[in-house]
């Protein structure tokens, strides 16, 4: 074994080709299993730390009975513990000249996060103006969503709805638009009951920074 | 010493394994704590109502006449009491407020002698949070068995001409027994202060006080008397139909129900001085 | 662009010696630097247990490395293994580390305010994932820390390792099971359930006998926060708790295992002559080197424990009992089991002498006991009368903690006791445990229990019976016991337990009852 230590500055290639031994194989393996135990207990702190939200409390799922709903075209409602405005889209806001055309509409509600997607201040909705308008840097948009006006470079960001009946089946949820990946206004068929409103999840606005709105 | 690397890599392993089978299991066990942590709450809701709540809103929360509402009852779980009441919170939230508040006023369309007391200790009572919660939680489990039965809320409209307020007219022949009946009933609700409790000046006789047959014609005749009556059968009808002419010293005025005089017939009334005639 | 120039050493390198080399040669330096002086061959020798190299290459992890600048490069072979010292001191610092990282992860959903303790503690059982394992295992853990640390003082008296020269490293160690204990108590004001308020109230009392009588108030007081257990007593607790006591338990694990490993193992007592202490002086040919065969032992008690007592938690639950009520003492309240022989002493007698200075005394004794009891020899045989006190103090901590338990001289009324043996108010007990849809409404004499409709009303009848049956008060007699069961609400059942007996003089029937109410979901036997 000297002969080894002797030439060890010399032949680290020569001590690479020694062969595995039992023993030295059982330490790697050892080793190996306690890399595995430490990822599985990695992921177990990570589900263990991750914060955790009930219904009724923003993060978790909000119900909102039907009937709580704007009338179309009306004023959109806020909802302040969910942090979102219902904004109901009825046929004149989809013909809303102010609209830009990148940003195609149907009709139905949204559920618009009520952070202004600029910098995080709370936008207020403007009635003689017929749109939100964000106090902070002046970032406009209409009860679409859709941007129209200053820094923000982004539409308003939404929460994923599902509209569900009386036997609690949905019959309809938001999805994303062909184009822009924008959350869809969800229709209210007849039967509609509740809505349930996920603000644990966000769809985010699609790009918008041209002057007057647009891509 | 092999076998402390071997022995070491099956010890990890077993580790592996036990974590594994704790997360596969872990959405369950965390909903099943959920549900019976739920209801051990009831458990010690139900033994909070018979200590504290009882006593005025009666066994099994059905109310208690001219004491306090019933609980247990169909309109509190089918948004009836609550639209009655301009409520726009949540049935959790209502019962949650009315218990940690009390009633330090009476509600609107109510006239309950008493007013309920305050419970939360963030007002001043006695109970924790979590105990209201709990009797909250109690309260809740009626739901099903309340809404099954049905039942009335508001009492029901008087059967014939209401006496009024003049305490010289002539009453018919009265029966002891139906006054009895009508002083204990959701009509009348005579006994749950004249009788039950000492909210009202009782009419049994105690001590070397005299029941109140004997003491309407006694009172009548002292100075300090302030209504109007001349006979003992008038002071009755007066202590009835106007509380608030006299109060006996000792007792506050306007704690009476006023109306009486709009809900009790002129038989009822004379039932009821029958059954009162029974106490000397 | 001329304006700055970008080294890279390892661009030099590649271009130098190839790309290759420059790896091998760049990854044997990283190797070395973690290893702090191991090479990839030295690892890799060390990994097959060859024998080392002249000089050995496996020192410098101790001499160039921070973690295990303390740590011995060899241990003498005598002890090097689970015996003699069972590796007690090396499970009480496992322990200790085990407590502190599930304690930290306790602290994420924990707020030391009455108003929301004790709803954290249900959030961590019913919406944490892992929530209840960590519970369980910092539980688990820390009562088997007292344990170990105790045992570990028991060793260490047993085989003299306390005399010259490592008196002060006993000293320490006395005031680390002080930190124990206390570290213990602390945590156990936190989940502010019934358990914990009452157990703490009645610990923290005995401080108030301090005498003189403004001695004694005043650090009642500093250690309340208020004159009843409130909000002010749990925060100063749970400073305590989380930073003063772990605080003092590195420092003083610090300097206690500096001392052990200064003057080295103690070797077993007959190895060595009378007087002498040569664990310092290992010949070469005792030498066990901690690098691999220690290292490899060592990880191996560290996966080892760690996978008992993660499967321990899979059966030990550490139970929540009702919220805190500063109005309502359970019965049957008792202090945790390493206090019970202070609980045992209080019952002998004044609770200055019993409770202050016999304990004061004791655990004075034990610290200066190395400065005191000067034998030389540290053999067995030399210390008869030293052994034979040692162990009949572990007696008579055994005798005190039975007597210091609830069981012991502590009766209320026979009635109550009685009905306790089913319902008791600390713990779920049998009714509670009893299935719910074999409680069938009814009354039930308990004599009868023969003739109840099904299974569980018989079980339940029949304890019923047994403890009415031993229930034996002079003047009375006839003692019989009645349950009544009630449909209550939806699945809430009402069940009252009566007893009843005559009085031998009067002729005159009493009656003592409690009512209890069960739901149907409630599973008190689910581990909490």
């Amino acid at each position: 074994m000297t002969e080894a230590v002797a030439q060890a500055p010399m032949e680290s290639d020569a001590t690479q080709r020694l062969p595995l031994s039992r023993r030295e194989f059982l330490n790697y393996l050892w080793a190996m299993s306690i890399a595995v135990f430490m990822a599985g207990s990695g992921g177990a702190a990570v589900w263990f730390l991750y914060p955790r939200f009930r219904a009724g409390e923003f993060g978790g799922v909000f119900t909102v009975p039907v009937d709580e709903l704007p009338p179309p075209d009306s004023p959109p409602k806020e909802f302040p513990e969910g942090r979102f405005w219902l904004s109901y889209i009825g046929p004149q806001t989809e013909a809303d000249p102010r609209q830009p055309d990148d940003y195609p509409l149907q009709t139905g509600v949204r559920a618009i996060y009520k952070v202004c997607t600029h910098l995080g201040c709370l936008y207020k909705w403007v009635d003689t103006n017929d749109r939100f308008e964000c106090p902070c840097h002046g970032s406009k948009f209409l009860q679409t969503g859709t941007r129209v006006d200053g820094p923000a470079r982004r539409n308003l960001d939404v929460f994923p709805i599902e509209v569900l009946d009386g036997q609690g089946n949905v019959i309809a949820r938001t999805e994303p638009t062909m184009d822009s990946h924008e959350g869809s206004p969800v229709t209210i068929a007849a039967d509609a009951v509740t809505l349930k409103i996920d603000t644990g999840r966000r769809i985010n606005g699609a790009p918008n920074s041209a002057p007057g709105g647009g891509m | 010493m092999r076998w402390h690397i071997a022995l070491g890599t099956l010890f990890v392993l077993i580790l592996v394994a036990v974590f594994g089978y704790i997360a596969v299991g872990e959405q369950t066990r965390m909903q099943s704590f959920t549900d019976a942590y739920d209801a051990r709450q009831i458990e010690t809701g139900a033994a909070l109502f018979e200590t504290h709540c009882r006593t005025c809103h009666g066994p099994q929360g059905k109310g208690i006449i001219g004491v306090a509402p019933a609980i247990n009852a169909a309109d509190m779980f089918n948004g009836e009491r609550l639209a009655a009441a301009g409520f726009s919170g949540t049935l959790t939230d209502y019962l949650e407020g009315t218990i940690s508040a009390g009633r330090p006023i009476p509600s609107a369309g109510t006239s309950y002698p008493q007013r309920m007391p305050t419970w939360s200790q963030e007002f001043g009572g006695p109970l924790r949070k979590d105990q209201v919660n709990s009797l909250v939680a109690f309260i809740e489990n009626w739901q099903d068995r309340a809404l099954a039965e049905g039942g009335e809320a508001t009492a029901p409209a008087p059967a014939g001409e209401p006496i009024g307020t003049d305490i010289a007219v002539n009453l018919p022949p009265g029966d002891a027994a139906r006054g009895e009946q009508l002083a204990q009933s959701a009509q009348g609700g005579c006994s749950a202060c004249h009788e039950l409790a000492a909210v009202g000046p009782a009419w049994a006789a105690s001590g070397d006080v005299p029941g109140i047959a004997t003491r309407a014609g006694e009172r009548i005749q002292e100075a300090d008397y302030t209504g109007s009556a001349t006979t003992a059968q008038q002071y009755l009808i007066e202590s009835i139909v106007l509380p608030n002419a006299f109060v006996e010293p000792g007792y506050q005025p306007s704690i009476m129900p006023q109306d009486f005089g709009q809900r009790l017939t002129a038989q009822q009334v004379a039932d009821l001085i029958a059954y009162m005639d029974t106490k000397p | 662009m001329a304006i700055f120039k970008l080294h890279l050493p390892i661009l030099d390198e590649i271009k130098q010696k190839g790309l290759r080399p420059a790896l091998r040669d760049k990854k044997e330096d990283i190797v070395t630097r973690v290893t702090a002086g191991l090479s990839t061959e030295d690892v890799r020798s060390m990994l097959r247990d060859d024998p080392p190299g002249r000089p050995n290459p496996r020192l410098k992890p101790h001499s160039e490395g921070f973690w295990l600048h303390m740590k011995p490069t060899y241990y003498n072979n005598l002890v090097d293994g689970v015996y003699p010292t069972f590796r007690l001191g090396w499970l009480s610092t496992f322990f200790f580390l085990i407590e502190i990282v599930t304690g930290v992860l306790l602290m994420v959903y924990y707020t030391p305010s009455p108003e929301f303790a004790y709803t954290n503690m249900l959030t961590i059982l019913s919406n944490v994932p892992f929530g209840r394992l960590i519970r369980d295992v910092h539980r688990l853990g820390a009562e088997l820390m007292v344990a170990i640390v105790m045992l570990h003082a028991l060793r260490t008296f047993l085989t003299g390792s306390y005399k010259k020269p490592r008196q002060f490293t006993w000293a320490t160690g006395i005031i680390l099971l002080l930190v124990t204990w206390l570290l213990s108590f602390s945590g156990y004001l936190l989940p502010w359930d019934q358990l914990s308020l009452w157990a703490v109230t009645i610990g923290v009392s005995m401080v108030e006998a301090i005498p003189p009588e403004v001695v004694g108030r005043t650090v009642n007081l500093l250690f309340r926060g208020a004159p009843e257990f409130g909000a002010n007593g749990l925060l100063r607790w749970y400073l305590l708790h989380v930073v003063a006591l772990p605080l003092a338990g590195i420092i003083f694990v610090g300097v206690h295992y500096y001392k052990v490993v200064l003057h080295g193992h103690s070797l077993p007592p007959e190895a060595e002559e009378i007087g002498e202490d040569t664990a310092r002086r290992v010949p070469t040919d005792s030498r066990t080197y901690f690098f691999p065969h220690i290292a490899t032992r060592e990880l191996f008690y560290v996966v080892a424990v760690t996978a008992l007592i993660v499967i321990g938690a899979l059966f030990y639950h550490a139970p929540l009992e009702p919220h805190a009520d500063p109005l309502v003492t359970p019965l049957h309240s008792t202090a945790p089991w390493y206090f019970l022989w202070l609980q045992g002493m209080l019952k002998l007698g004044d609770k200055v002498i019993f409770g202050l200075i016999v304990p004061g005394v004791l655990i004075g004794g034990l610290l200066v006991l190395p400065y005191i009891e000067v034998g030389p020899s540290r053999r067995y045989g030399h210390r008869r009368i030293g052994l034979t006190a040692g162990l009949g103090l572990v007696f008579a901590f055994g005798v005190l903690s039975y007597m210091g338990s609830p069981w012991y001289a502590v009766q209320t009324s026979p009635e109550q006791e009685a009905i306790a043996e089913l319902l008791p108010q600390t713990h779920p007990g049998p009714l509670r445990l009893a299935d719910w849809n074999g409680l069938d409404i009814g009354t039930y004499e308990a004599s009868a229990y023969a003739q109840a409709p099904t299974g569980t009303l018989r079980s339940v009848l029949a304890e019923f019976e047994h403890s009415v049956e031993a229930i034996d008060v002079p003047e009375r007699s006839d003692y019989q016991g009645v349950i009544v069961i009630e449909d209550w609400q939806t699945n809430l059942k009402k069940l009252t337990l009566r007893i009843l007996w005559t009085d031998d003089a009067s002729g005159d029937p009493g009656e003592y009852s409690q009512t209890v109410y069960l739901h149907k979901d409630s599973n008190y036997g689910q581990g909490e």
